[in-house]
């Protein structure tokens, strides 16, 4: 049984596994790059160790280093969180060769959920439905790719051999645009994940990208905590998440659940996993990947069954039991979580970097928030924008919306733009209270202009400008108010510019 | 001081009668204005309604946030008022695009050469950042010139990247 708990992560992620350790009693050790030595997780936890400059490159993907820092600190196990470290199946195999303990999947279940052409032949062995596209294992080469795009038909998706998180990701509405969408595809994946292999897959229209997270003892136990609704994307980033899913029903959840189980016990799963799907409007669901560690969204799925999904996990590594059986997992209620990223939304959600000059969370009932920034740290252009999570609970759908309104209505983050803004635009648009909404709601049918015609707060808006802006006008008076010093402001100029010549 | 304050094409006239107090058109009304902590982020009470912003100054006038919507204000004193209209409206369009890097990033590639012909909406330069790759591409038609960065330069918000004739 380990005893001190490696974080190979950053950011708010490796907070919420400290926290996890913490109260499990685990001893922690940090990991932070150059510019992260002021970050939250090296505060909070036991030991921090510095891995290196900036880029992730050179820092939180440098595995050989975690592992010198993971013996020398006499950490006996490693959890990975997500991004970085966290599905490779080199490293998980590396910890093991160490003894140290991996707080994940088997390396085997990493390589064939990994790779998303192996992982779709496993699947599709194992009964599971999949998207079609190119099934096999990536290394096509574009002449290869462009031959048998027409017999998937289009519109279709590139997406990266190695990839998540929308990265290398293209949508090709013809065969036209298809060999530049190849090349860029590549050079984003290549950039990303240090692999630039691309396969293909039908874009099913429509669809709704649902996911269930399952979890998995070595003693042969799965069972699933329901679904997570993420179709609220961006540029395939997910934006906004909740649980249930509004388009979810009793019957849809058993059927998909169990299909769920059983893309995990194909692989011979152990520990947190999640299985992406994407559901159309007829409730037909296609396996779209598996990923083989902890969600970003993992919250709203503890708040409505109450499980401590990160505790479990450290509970799986440990070799014991599940701490609950299929039928003990209840849903209580509705959560969301709006990811706040460090992005404009009034500017083409363009990265906005730069200190925290003032940040005030929000708090009160059925709100938790997850981040690693605090007033003073400094956002840098070097990891992803997303600066914090935020999440509610309430006892229907409707009560999670509203307190969720009210609670991004508190948070106030000076220094950087965020896109609270949209999250706040969101909450008040109808067709996402009505729950009518696909992938393509955001970028298609979205916007962050609203009608201003009707808007009380417009001629407020107005006040405070012409507030702001006489304020300064005043200070400038002040400074520059003639004859206050003995002589002319003229000679006065004359002799500064003699001076700095 | 009277004040012409424009928010989308309609015009406000507000006084600031005193310290304490505002007339907006006809209506005078008791205002209590501070700003948070020495923060952009100032909070008013009119007339005993409390609300409270985030405000900053942009080229084009005053960004007003407020309750998850932003707000692109301008604010003219009336002699400032006078002056522009004086002036006549219409710059002349210098017809050339200056890109400037809209993020601090990574320069990726420059898929464009000096001198080359560029199409509207053709990609000029691909810089990441925070992961992610953007492309930077062209409003109009024109050559490309004065490419002032190379592949692999690390460039700050708002510097020259090149231009567009």
């Amino acid at each position: 049984m380990f005893k001190k708990v490696l974080i190979a992560n950053r950011g708010e992620i490796a907070v919420r596994i400290i926290r996890a350790c913490r109260e499990l009693g685990l001893e922690t050790v940090a990991v932070f790059s150059e510019v992260d030595r002021n970050a939250l997780h090296v505060r909070y936890a036991d030991e921090a160790y510095l891995l290196g400059p900036a880029p992730s490159r050179e820092s939180y993907l440098r595995a050989d280093k975690i592992l010198d820092i993971a013996k020398k600190s006499g950490a006996d196990a490693i959890h990975p969180g997500y991004g970085f470290l966290a599905e490779r199946e080199d490293f998980a195999a590396k910890c093991a060769d160490l003894g140290i303990a991996f707080i994940g999947p088997k390396p085997s279940s990493i390589a064939a959920m990994g790779d998303k052409g192996k992982a779709r032949a496993t699947v599709i062995k194992a009964g599971v439905p999949v998207v079609p596209g190119t099934e096999d294992v990536g290394n096509m080469t574009n002449e290869d790719l462009l031959k048998i795009a027409p017999t998937i038909g289009f519109p279709l998706l590139i997406k990266a051999t190695a990839g998540g998180g929308g990265k290398g990701m293209r949508e090709v509405k013809s065969i036209g645009e298809m060999p530049a969408l190849l090349e860029s595809a590549r050079r984003e994946a290549e950039s990303a994940f240090g692999d630039g292999n691309v396969y293909l897959e039908k874009l099913v229209e429509g669809a709704r990208h649902i996911e269930f997270q399952i979890l998995a003892d070595s003693h042969g136990n799965v069972i699933h905590l329901g679904e997570r609704e993420c179709s609220i994307q961006r540029r395939h980033q997910k934006l906004l998440e909740e649980a249930p899913s509004p388009f979810m029903d009793e019957e849809l959840r058993e059927k998909m659940g169990s299909v769920a189980v059983k893309s995990a016990q194909a692989v011979d799963y152990v520990n947190a996993g999640t299985i992406e799907f994407l559901v159309d409007k007829d409730k037909n669901f296609y396996f779209l990947e598996m990923n083989t560690r902890l969600q970003v969204e993992h919250p709203i799925t503890e708040m409505i069954t109450g499980v401590d999904i990160v505790a479990e996990q450290i509970r799986i590594a440990r070799g014991r039991q599940l701490s609950y059986t299929q039928d003990q997992i209840k849903f209580n209620g509705h959560a969301i979580e709006c990811r706040v990223n460090a992005e404009d939304p009034f500017n083409n959600f363009i990265p906005s970097t730069g200190r925290i000059a003032h940040s005030l969370l929000p708090t009160g009932p059925g709100v938790r928030v997850d981040t690693g920034v605090y007033p003073g740290f400094e956002i840098t252009p070097y990891y992803d924008p997303m600066i914090a999570k935020l999440i509610v609970w309430g006892e229907t759908r409707a009560q999670a919306i509203l307190r969720m309104r009210r609670a991004l209505e508190e948070y106030r983050i000076v220094g950087v733009r965020t896109n609270i803004p949209f999250h706040q635009t969101l909450m008040d648009s109808h067709r996402f209270m009505g729950g009518q909404f696909d992938t393509r709601f955001v970028e298609e049918r979205f916007s962050m202009d609203t009608e201003n015609a009707s808007d009380p707060n417009v001629e407020i808006a107005a006040i405070l400008a012409t507030l702001v802006a006489h304020q300064q006008t005043e200070r400038s008076a002040r400074i520059f108010r003639p004859n206050e010093r003995d002589t002319s402001n003229w000679k006065w100029v004359g002799r500064w510019e003699r001076m700095h010549r | 001081m009277k004040y012409i304050t424009t928010v989308d094409g309609k015009e406000y006239l507000i006084e600031v009668v005193d310290e304490k107090h505002i007339r907006v058109g006809d209506r005078l009304l008791a205002v209590d204005f501070e700003s948070v902590n020495g923060q952009p982020v100032f909070s008013v009470i009119l007339d005993g309604k409390s609300y409270e912003s985030f405000i900053s100054e942009s080229d084009e006038g005053w960004q007003v946030l407020m309750r998850g919507k932003q707000y692109q204000i301008t604010v003219e004193d009336e002699r400032e008022k006078r002056l522009r209209a004086a002036a006549g409206g219409g710059v002349a369009e210098g017809g050339e695009f200056n890109l400037k890097a809209p993020m601090p990033g990574l320069v990726v590639a420059i898929p464009v050469s000096e001198g080359q012909e560029i199409k509207k909406g053709q990609v000029l330069i691909i810089l990441e950042s925070m992961k992610m790759q953007n492309e930077l591409k062209s409003p109009k038609d024109g050559i490309a010139e004065r490419i002032r960065v190379k592949a692999g330069e690390s460039v700050e918000q708002k510097q020259a990247l090149l231009s567009v004739k």
